[in-house]
């Protein structure tokens, strides 16, 4: 068993600024310094979760997309929805192939959420609160702690 | 860069001889060029002379994209005038000298600039005064008359109804080219700025763009520096006071702007020094519009690491902490947040 990696990295950045910084003899050394420190200990938090964020999103995104189908006039846009929602499995947890996924999904759902906002009725109006939700939530997966000491 | 800049002073001041440089070191900050202090001493005329400048160079990437020039232009337009600048001596455009373009100016000595700073127990008994100030500097700017200044030569003035449209779509420029994710919040924010667009401001001002606590020199006896006009242009002058409100600069995380004001008491030194009343649904479009070019910023930043252009580790540390503060702080803009 060894260290888990955030475990390792919240060290390297307290190692940092209790053992190294107050050698430190310039501003702007001091400067590079708390960034490393505070970068760490972000990337340490993105570390262990970013593969379950993006999981997670990708099915909420999926799910609205697929919701969203009837809703949606314009044929291309059916048919990119149909294309991205034709398989809801992910099957590269990867963390870079699940963000193409995401990247994939987001752009889709920025045109669709375009496409519903000037859609009336009370269909597209509700599928467009539904959207914004979603959006207000993926703010919240990607909330960081303060990397800063 | 000791034997550099002496070369270059001693070739622009006439009848130097003897250049001694010393003291250079490189501050924090500078997010868009790298700011270097240095002194300087010669001998011209038969006399002693020194002097204490700031250099402003061009860096391989930055959070902007920026012309030294305008900036330039901007500082030199303001000499002499209400609103303190510091003095500028040269404009380099080549790389010959120091490696990349730099300018070179006076520096205001013994100021603090720390948006921190100001909020330490020597500055409670001023700290009111000098937001009051900061707002009142704030009009001056906006009144300043910019025709026939160098602002003029460097600047193509918008119409009155032109300026939202312009500096929306030099933004939204900026994240298309810049974007490495998607940005569904910043692209709903974006079309409903084009569906909602303020009316148009009364005159064409100068807009500094990037007017907040951080970005002036200051004591406790006054302000004595407004620095960093690298966004300056023509426009609106509602831009500078939402930016000067935007969420991010609340320091003090209380909701008072930059950590040293409320709003609303920003907002009725802006009226009285000025002499206007602010809109508040055109102050409202320039606050999401605000949002949406701090979002650009971060990612041209984001970019510029990602693509190897910078090794400066204030550019993933803004895409990593500010992206999705700048998010929220977006859909609060929209009344969409929590």
């Amino acid at each position: 068993m060894r260290p888990d990696t955030p475990k390792v990295l919240f060290g390297i950045a307290g190692q940092l600024l209790v053992q190294i910084m107050p050698e430190v003899r310039t501003p702007i050394a001091g400067q590079t310094l708390t960034l490393s420190a505070a970068l760490l200990s972000m990337v340490a938090q993105e570390f262990d979760r970013a593969a379950s964020r993006l999981v997670e999103e990708n099915r909420a995104v999926r799910t609205l997309l697929a919701d969203a189908r009837g809703v949606v006039g314009e044929p291309s846009l059916r048919s990119r929805i149909d294309a991205e929602t034709a398989d809801l499995q992910e099957h590269d947890f990867r963390v870079s192939a699940l963000q193409a996924v995401n990247d994939r999904l987001r752009t889709l759902l920025t045109d669709v959420h375009a496409e519903i906002e000037a859609t009336p009725g009370d269909v597209a109006a509700n599928l467009n609160e539904r959207i914004w939700d979603e959006l207000k939530e993926s703010t919240r997966r990607r909330h960081l702690a303060s990397g800063l000491a | 860069m000791e034997a550099e800049l002496a070369q270059y002073l001693t070739s622009k001041i006439p009848g130097s001889s003897g250049m001694a440089i010393s003291n250079v070191f490189r501050i924090p900050g500078g997010a868009s060029r790298e700011t270097w202090m240095f002194d300087a001493a010669w001998e011209a005329d038969g006399h002693s002379h020194t002097g204490a400048f700031v250099l402003r160079k061009d860096p391989p990437a930055s959070l902007l994209t920026t012309e030294r020039e305008l900036e330039y232009s901007f500082y030199r337009a303001f000499e002499d005038s209400p609103v303190p600048v510091p003095r500028m001596r040269w404009l380099e455009n080549g790389s010959t000298a120091l490696g990349a373009p730099f300018f070179i100016m006076d520096r205001i000595l013994g100021c603090d600039s720390n948006a921190n700073r100001i909020q330490e127990a020597e500055y409670t008994p001023v700290r009111d005064a000098l937001a009051r100030r900061m707002y009142e500097i704030l009009t001056e700017i906006h009144a300043f008359d910019w025709r026939g200044t160098e602002i003029e030569r460097v600047i193509d003035p918008p119409a009155p109804g032109e300026c939202w449209k312009r500096e929306l779509d030099h933004w939204e420029r900026v994240i298309n080219e810049n974007e490495l994710s998607p940005q569904p919040i910043a692209r709903a924010a974006i079309r409903w700025l084009r569906a909602n667009p303020p009316p148009p401001p009364q005159r064409v001002t100068v807009v500094h763009a990037d007017y907040r606590v951080g970005n002036f020199l200051y004591t406790p006896d006054g302000i004595h520096g407004i620095v960093d006009w690298e966004m300056a242009h023509l426009g609106d002058p509602l831009e500078d006071l939402a930016w000067s409100f935007m969420e991010a600069w609340e320091w003090t995380r209380d909701g008072r702007k930059g950590g040293i004001i409320w709003a609303e008491d920003a907002i009725r030194v802006y009226e009285e020094a000025s002499g206007t009343k602010v809109d508040r649904e055109a102050l409202h479009w320039w606050d999401v519009f605000g949002s949406v070019k701090g979002q650009a910023i971060w990612l041209t930043g984001a970019r510029s690491f990602q693509d190897g252009k910078t090794a400066e580790l204030m550019m993933p540390f803004t895409s990593y902490w500010l992206i999705n503060f700048q998010d929220e702080i977006m859909l609060r803009a929209m009344g969409r947040g929590a």
